[in-house]
């Protein structure tokens, strides 16, 4: 019986060990350090429309499209609040030519959709004076962002936590209007 | 046959009024022309929306929109935004104040697939006092997406209508050059 018993202890604390070892290999799960964004509107080198990655580095948020690169203190940030919204599967201008398309198979593309969430950030410049900038994400990744940006010291008038409850009332509200 | 294409033609002729009436601008499409003012610079205030509320996104791309739309008319010498310290020592300063009356959030999705319904509308009141806080300029105007584009492109429509009413009431002091 006792040797019973050390065959079975034996290979289930070896199987014990090798889990721990491997996990404390493992680097910890890390959040993204820079994200796939489109730049609406409002910063002052970069295109409407422009797409590109969001940078959070020590104490700045870094937009660069192209050549192109928009660094804001993070410091400067009076506020950064999230938003979600949807869009056209197929945009721009094949989207828009898609509606010429026979059989107003046109209008059955547009009801493909893709979530998208909304990042809206309100800072001020060295003048005081007052910017407001737009980026749409990836579904799930301005609360990410947003997160990032307020542990290095952004303002918000509004937690995450906050956000996602009246998203979800907001959306309520409208299946209840529908 | 005759009492048919009699009741036929009244018809088509009322579905075409209607059909072209839908398209004629309408008497708001005119901007109102009480000046000309003449102001060497302009200072445009955050957009204000207390009774009624408006997402975050729309309220930055109003605000971004109107300045945008008030450079490109280039009747001032300089554009101050909210906020701006330098704007306080300007004695030729006009100031601009919008207030959210209204807003529709209407549905991308419902516009492009049915074209009449999802109309997304923003009500705004502009004011332009001048630095005594005097008013210049009241009028009411609304931005508005109804066929083509997101939601958003509905606070582009309203800076349009500001550029609008900023170009038939306002003269430029002197040439800008820009």
């Amino acid at each position: 019986m006792p040797k019973n018993y050390r065959s079975v202890l034996f290979p289930f604390l070896l199987l014990v060990i090798s889990q721990a070892s491997s996990a404390l290999a493992r680097p910890p799960q890390q959040s993204p350090t820079s994200f796939k964004a489109v730049h609406v509107i409002g910063l002052q080198d970069a295109k409407h429309n422009a797409k590109g990655k969001i940078t959070i580095s020590k104490d700045t948020l870094e937009f660069t499209s192209g050549g192109a690169r928009n660094d804001l203190p993070i410091a400067s940030i009076q506020d950064a609040l999230t938003g979600a919204d949807s869009q056209r599967m197929i945009g721009g201008t094949v989207g828009f030519l898609t509606t010429f398309a026979p059989y107003e198979s046109g209008r059955f593309l547009s009801l493909f959709r893709t979530k998208i969430d909304t990042l809206t950030i309100s800072y001020r410049d060295s003048g005081g004076g007052l910017h407001g900038a737009i980026f749409t994400l990836p579904q799930g990744q301005a609360a990410v962002l947003k997160g990032q940006m307020v542990a290095q010291g952004a303002k918000t008038s509004m937690s995450a936590e906050n956000e996602a409850s009246q998203q979800t009332d907001g959306k309520k509200m409208k299946e209840k209007n529908q | 046959m005759k009492r048919a294409m009699s009741s036929i033609v009244p018809a088509s002729f009322l579905m075409c009024v209607i059909f072209i009436g839908g398209f004629a601008p309408n008497a708001q499409a005119q901007p109102q022309k009480l000046g000309p003012f003449k102001f060497a610079a302009i200072q445009i205030q955050q957009i204000q929306s207390d009774d009624v509320k408006l997402p975050a996104e729309f309220q930055m791309s109003l605000y971004e929109n109107v300045i945008e739309q008030v450079e490109k008319t280039k009747k001032f010498q300089h554009v101050y935004r909210d906020g701006e310290m330098s704007a306080a020592g300007v004695p030729d300063l006009v100031t601009l104040h919008c207030t959210v009356k209204g807003f529709k959030q209407g549905s991308a999705m419902a516009r492009q697939v049915t074209t009449v319904a999802g109309k997304t509308t923003i009500e705004v009141h502009m004011q332009f006092t001048d630095k005594d806080g005097k008013s210049v300029l009241e009028t009411d105007t609304k931005g508005q997406v109804r066929f083509f584009g997101e939601n958003l492109r509905a606070t582009y429509d309203f800076g349009k209508k500001v550029g609008g009413v900023v170009r038939a009431n306002f003269t430029a002091t002197s040439p800008v050059s820009k």
